[in-house]
């Protein structure tokens, strides 16, 4: 190659594909869809059709929900085989997913659910703010700040569900599950 | 003049100091969730719900409207100091709003945001006392067939006159549908899909639905793909008007009102309509010298017609509600499940049954759209110091509410683990574009409209000819089959 040819001015390191507009996920979401329909059919199956009057019965919505799932399906599929989705904003947000950041949240929820009616509102809920709070700090790409960020986290979970179930469970007599008789906490 | 005395009637019981406080609460609380991203008033109110088990029916009612009406003002906040609406009502008002406040002129925009949504409240609400109990009337005609019609309107509207795809809208309709299908049929008695599980006796609760594709998801999607979104905010200036400003305004306010409410009443998918006819509207009217303001440093005309246009629609969405018990929105939807709630059937009934509750409820939109003014104008710097919040506090401390309204409801674990999956499968449909409001619609409606099309049937002896053969319903067969085939054929046509 001459020299005095320039190189080409180098591109921009490539963005990885933006997932929405990932064929294989369009495709996945699209049998989910059928799967969807396809399980409403096999429930609607058990379901009897006793009509009286009415002409229907418990089991007409099922067939016909089932059946516009199944048109609806379809039509997805083929609109991600063929070039995907149609008129696709491209949803907000990065490129691809955090999962660490997903999974810290997740925990958070999921222990929530798990814990709740064992340890009660407020410990379960502050448990569930710390973990969550880790998951979402994580996302901003900010530091978790080991111990001390924890126990703080912690602190103002506790800050925050306390008051929140004193509120509901005593002033508006929502029923909350708690640790101890007392009914505050 | 009868109705000047049912409204005194209703004063007298919304004036109450238990009433005032639960209407100053509902209409704080709806700014602070308008102002802050991640909550609207459906999912709030849906959270809340769980207090109709001890509150009585006239102050929970006025708590839930005061949160509705709160978020549509403190949604035009956030949309103009940080130009992401906080509701979808206020998309618009982030256009220009956010271009003024750029250009240094933020307290002039939340200035006529405020006393627009103040105007265009107050006319909505004037209409809305006289029209609602005509409509009750009138719609005492109405049978189950065209009940079921206009809920397929509805259904329809929801589903594809928002959003890109009617594909993907009808889609999440179905599901919707599919969901309010699990657990006991009305009418029958038949369990339907709940495949053993005890949980699933009882259905899938809206509650649970709600925040878990609202709040939940939200949350989870910020995690996933929004924590490197870094937002600024436009310095606030002071909010007021000069004497030019208030002469723009009060034109665009009024045209903005008398835009929004009609839409607001018909089933026409919400707020987002009248605002953005308000906005072009503004564009094609305002005088040339204004003209170039629009799009570069803002035009006042641009946020003031579209504010007041989005406060009289979201009163509007109240008339159906009210008069006939069709809900035409996800707030008014949820709304709907808080009256069933309290054994409080919905329609035209509603007007004889529950006179006091009705009228307490509308006279208490005239105190609580005072309230707001009050609240948005002076106090507005209170609000902003909410955005300040770091928003992983922010979300992680909506789990905490959301754990509140699912659990409360029915006191079961299980329904936080099913939460946390409707959750995903809401991030799923955010990640894809399939819009939220059609599932919780059909969730909510479908039953409703399924009673009625057995019913409709009944009464024409199983012969579906009885829905063409009355005029009512023929016509809004009609209109449904236009809604879903004019924007095809008009695509169509501009591509031959």
């Amino acid at each position: 190659m001459n020299a005095m040819e320039r190189s080409p001015p180098s591109s921009p390191p490539t963005q990885p594909a933006h997932s929405s507009h990932s064929v294989v996920l369009q495709v996945l979401l699209s049998l989910g869809v059928l799967g969807v329909a396809a399980l409403l059919a096999y429930g609607a199956t058990q379901i009897p059709s006793e009509a009286g009057y009415a002409g229907i019965g418990p089991n007409f919505l099922p067939w016909a929900v089932a059946a516009a799932l199944l048109v609806c399906g379809g039509l997805l599929l083929r609109q991600a085989l063929t070039g995907g989705f149609q008129d696709l904003d491209q949803a907000s947000g990065a490129p691809r997913a955090d999962w660490h950041a997903w999974a810290w949240v997740s925990a958070g929820v999921l222990a929530n659910a798990a814990l709740i009616e064992y340890i009660g509102f407020v410990l379960s809920c502050a448990l569930c703010f710390t973990l969550a709070v880790r998951g979402l700090r994580l996302a901003e790409g900010k530091p978790g700040g080991g111990w001390m960020g924890l126990l703080r986290d912690a602190a103002i979970g506790l800050l925050l569900a306390a008051p929140v179930y004193w509120l509901f469970a005593q002033l508006l007599a929502v029923n909350l599950p708690s640790l101890t008789a007392t009914g505050w906490i | 003049m009868e109705i000047f005395e049912q409204l005194m009637g209703g004063f007298a019981t919304a004036a109450t100091p238990v009433n005032l406080m639960w209407a100053f609460l509902g209409t704080a609380l709806g700014t602070a969730i308008g102002v802050l991203p991640g909550l609207g008033p459906a999912v709030t109110v849906a959270m809340l719900l769980p207090i109709t088990a001890q509150v009585e029916p006239t102050a929970s009612l006025i708590f839930f409207v005061g949160i509705y009406l709160g978020a549509m003002y403190g949604g035009s906040t956030t949309s103009i100091l940080l130009n992401t609406p906080g509701e979808t009502g206020t998309m618009v008002t982030a256009m220009e709003g956010f271009k003024m406040a750029k250009s240094g002129r933020a307290g002039a925009a939340l200035a006529t945001s405020a006393i627009g949504s103040f105007v265009g409240g107050s006319i909505a609400i004037v209409l809305l006392t006289l029209f609602a109990p005509a409509v009750a009337d009138w719609a005492v005609q109405l049978g189950p067939p065209e009940y079921f019609t206009l809920m397929l309107l509805a259904f329809v509207t929801v589903s594809t006159v928002l959003g890109k795809s009617a594909l993907r809208g009808l889609t999440a309709l179905f599901l919707g549908l599919a969901l309010g299908l699990v657990g006991m049929d009305q009418i029958t008695g038949q369990v339907r899909y709940t495949g053993g599980v005890l949980e699933f006796m009882d259905g899938i609760e809206v509650v649970l639905v709600a925040v878990g594709l609202f709040a939940v998801a939200e949350a989870i999607y910020n995690a996933m793909y929004e924590g490197r979104n870094v937002s600024t905010m436009n310095r606030l200036t002071r909010v007021r008007m000069n004497r030019s400003e208030w002469k723009r305004s009060w034109p665009a306010w009024l045209r903005g009102a008398g835009m929004g409410f009609p839409f607001g009443t018909i089933p026409a998918g919400g707020t987002e309509i009248p605002t953005f006819l308000s906005y072009a509207t503004e564009r094609k009217l305002v005088a040339p010298q204004h003209r170039a303001e629009f799009g570069s440093t803002g035009a006042i005309e641009g946020v003031a017609g579209p504010e007041a246009a989005n406060n009289a629609a979201a009163t509007g969405t109240l008339v159906p509600l009210l008069a006939l018990g069709i809900p035409t929105s996800v707030t008014t939807a949820v709304l709907l499940t808080a009256l069933q709630n309290y054994g409080l059937n919905p329609g035209p009934q509603l007007f004889q049954t529950s006179e006091a509750l009705v009228w307490a409820l509308i006279a208490s939109l005239y105190i609580g759209n005072v309230m707001l003014l009050l609240l948005n104008l002076p106090l507005i710097r209170l609000w902003v110091k909410l955005l300040l919040v770091p928003k992983p506090m922010l979300y992680a401390g909506i789990m905490v509410f959301a754990t509140v309204g699912v659990y409360g409801m029915r006191q079961s674990a299980f329904d936080l683990f099913l939460m946390f999956a409707v959750g995903m499968l809401g991030v799923l449909m955010r990640r894809f574009d399939f819009p939220i409001a059609p599932v919780i619609v059909g969730l909510i409606l479908g039953p409703l409209a399924e009673a009625q099309l057995r019913n409709a049937l009944s009464i024409g002896e199983g012969n579906w000819s009885v829905f063409i053969e009355r005029p009512l319903s023929l016509g809004l067969l009609l209109i449904v089959l236009l809604v879903l085939i004019t924007p095809r054929w008009l695509a169509w046509r501009r591509r031959a």
